[in-house]
């Protein structure tokens, strides 16, 4: 066993260190890097020591035995070395994931395979994404060069990151105002993704491209736009400074494993913006300090389409494969009970597809949209096996685009319509409900009818929603050109004992 | 006295200037997406949905929508 005075013990609690000054430290399980974190940033105070905690993501595994090392990342010193068995098992404890493959923590915290398990083999293929990604760009007008962490790791150590488990891109436009910048990048993403490439849009200056490896580990590519203002570069998503145009144009090059790939003329300058003046010093665990007056133009020019979308990703995680349970909510029966047995049934904020789910099984055709489709992969895959007409489809109530993209489509079908909105009014703010309204007005033109329900009233203990008065909801409806049919509040007790008010509306349009 | 509460005054109503003035940035910043988002839709949708080819328009709209 090998240890020092920096760190005391390692144990179900964490690790426990008699640190003075702030120190990036790594921690392996059985020679393998599975988390690093600074001594003091990321500790907390234990009667004078610190202690850093057991991440989640990592606490789970940690039921075995295994020898742990914990390390200083700069200097490599080993501070700890020993032998340890936690909870009840006596196997190895093994940090990996569903397919075997060997798991840490990434810079952001979440559990992934990092570069630094993986080898040749396993990242030849993300380079080839790289180098295509790159070249399809470069035959779209764009001079793109490996950015953030992927420019640091092809800089400093000449390869990817061990601690990174991603690749970004970034392109500096010949446009100069975001708004050209955001057209600029909507056109890549097309682009691309005419080229067979899912690409997944972060925000107006941002997309993903999913790179799927050899192993069959989806990889995310993310391709940053940015642009100059007056002597300032701008590049989604953390920088924004007075920045010399010489330092990007032309583009030279720099050495990625055994690929030579396009980078900024003076990448170290590039550098120093991502990640200040010490960015020739490793940091696995690196957080970046946001400038709040960058990240307000950022967030005003670019983002606002994606709010609280990982929010509901998480809350649907390892609830998506299972049918729901549970009765089809009262709005449901309702509109099945009025509506004639051929109107088409939109089921706006579906989640799950509960109520499409019941709709269907009535013999309707149902549209079940939601901002995270896939978590009604179930209820989709159900319905597609007994051959219900129900479909389910993207709509993002925050992105313009989506909303008029799918107003058009449904406006062009024939036949009648219906909305069913159950609790999506108060599961969004003003901007997602006046895209909501506006889908609802292209959609329900020439007699369609809406069925909404709300929370409006006050509750401790509501989960992801956010109560809204009913002559709010009114008059979003009246001023936006429906008429109200029926339109009533009433209080419902919760389990907690708490009492909220419900609203129900039914609504059409002329 | 005076003129300690005249300039207190004043910094207030500055003050409250400029949270106004940061409000209306934040609105002026949003519509470079709003302005990037229409002129997509019209670049992509206006000339198919504009022609009479009922299965062009509908192909259009699907192609565009499963674009983003």
């Amino acid at each position: 066993m090998a240890s020092s005075d920096l760190v005391r013990t390692v144990d179900d609690d964490g690790i426990l260190l008699d640190a003075t000054e702030d120190t990036v430290v790594d921690v392996l399980v059985d020679d393998r890097r599975v988390w690093s974190f600074w001594s003091l940033r990321d500790t907390v105070d234990d009667e004078g020591l610190r202690r850093a905690p057991w991440p989640k993501a990592l606490r789970k595994f940690l039921d075995g035995r295994a020898r742990f090392t914990v390390r200083e990342t700069v200097s490599g010193r080993v501070l700890f070395d020993d032998e340890l068995a936690f909870g009840t098992s006596t196997a190895p404890i093994a940090i990996v994931g569903r397919h075997g493959e060997p798991l840490s923590l990434d810079k952001d915290g979440r559990l992934s395979a990092t570069f630094d398990v993986r080898d040749a083999s396993q990242t030849g293929p993300l380079l080839d994404a790289i180098e295509e990604v790159l070249g399809v760009l470069r035959e779209l007008g764009v001079g793109a060069f490996p950015a953030y962490g992927t420019l640091l790791g092809a800089v400093r150590e000449g390869n990817l990151l061990g601690h990174d488990s991603d690749a970004d891109l970034g392109y500096v436009s010949t446009e100069t105002t975001p708004v050209d910048v955001v057209r600029e990048s909507f056109r890549l993403q097309r682009e691309i993704g005419a080229r067979g490439y899912r690409t997944h849009r972060y925000s107006g200056a941002a997309f993903k491209v999913e790179v799927a490896e050899g192993d069959g580990v989806v990889r995310g590519l993310d391709v940053f736009g940015g642009f100059f203002d007056d002597g300032r570069l701008y590049l989604m998503g953390e920088v924004g400074q007075e920045f010399r145009e010489d330092w990007i144009f032309p583009l030279g090059t720099c050495t990625l494993a055994d690929r030579t790939l396009p980078a900024p003329a003076v990448p170290e300058k590039l550098l120093e913006a991502m990640y200040g003046a010490g960015w020739r010093v490793p940091d696995p665990a690196f957080k970046f300090e946001k400038d709040p007056h960058t990240q307000a133009q950022l967030n005003g020019w670019f983002r606002g389409t994606q709010v609280d979308l990982r929010r509901w990703d998480r809350f649907y995680s390892g609830r998506r494969r299972k049918l729901p349970r549970g009765r089809a909510s009262e709005l449901a029966v309702l509109a099945h009970e009025e509506l004639p047995a051929d109107v088409h049934v939109l089921d706006v904020g579906a989640g799950r597809g509960r109520d499409a789910w019941y709709l269907a099984r009535q013999g309707r055709t149902v549209t079940a949209y939601d901002y995270l489709p896939h978590a009604a992969t179930a209820v989709r895959k159900q319905a597609e096996k007994k051959g219900l007409a129900l479909d389910v489809r993207r709509l993002n109530l925050l992105e313009i685009r989506s909303v008029l993209g799918e107003g058009a489509r449904v406006a062009h079908e024939p036949g009648q319509r219906a909305i069913l909105a159950g609790h999506v009014l108060d599961a969004t703010y003003a901007p997602g409900r006046q895209g909501f309204i506006r889908f609802a007005r292209m959609a329900l033109r020439g007699g369609g009818r809406l069925y909404a329900s709300f929370w409006t009233g006050k509750a401790h203990d509501l989960n992801h929603v956010w109560p809204i008065a009913m002559a709010d909801v009114v008059s979003l409806i009246e001023q936006n050109g429906g008429s109200i049919l029926h339109a009533s509040e009433s209080v419902v007790p919760r389990k907690s004992g708490a009492e909220v008010g419900v609203g129900r509306v039914v609504a059409q349009w002329a | 006295m005076k003129s300690w509460l005249t300039r207190s005054a004043r910094v207030e109503e500055l003050e409250k200037r400029v949270r106004v003035l940061e409000q209306d940035v934040v609105e002026l910043r949003r519509h470079n997406l709003r302005l990037a988002e229409l002129t997509d839709v019209v670049e992509e949708l206006l000339v198919p949905l504009a022609s009479r080819d009922d299965a062009a328009a509908s192909a259009a709209i699907e192609k565009f929508t499963k674009s983003l």
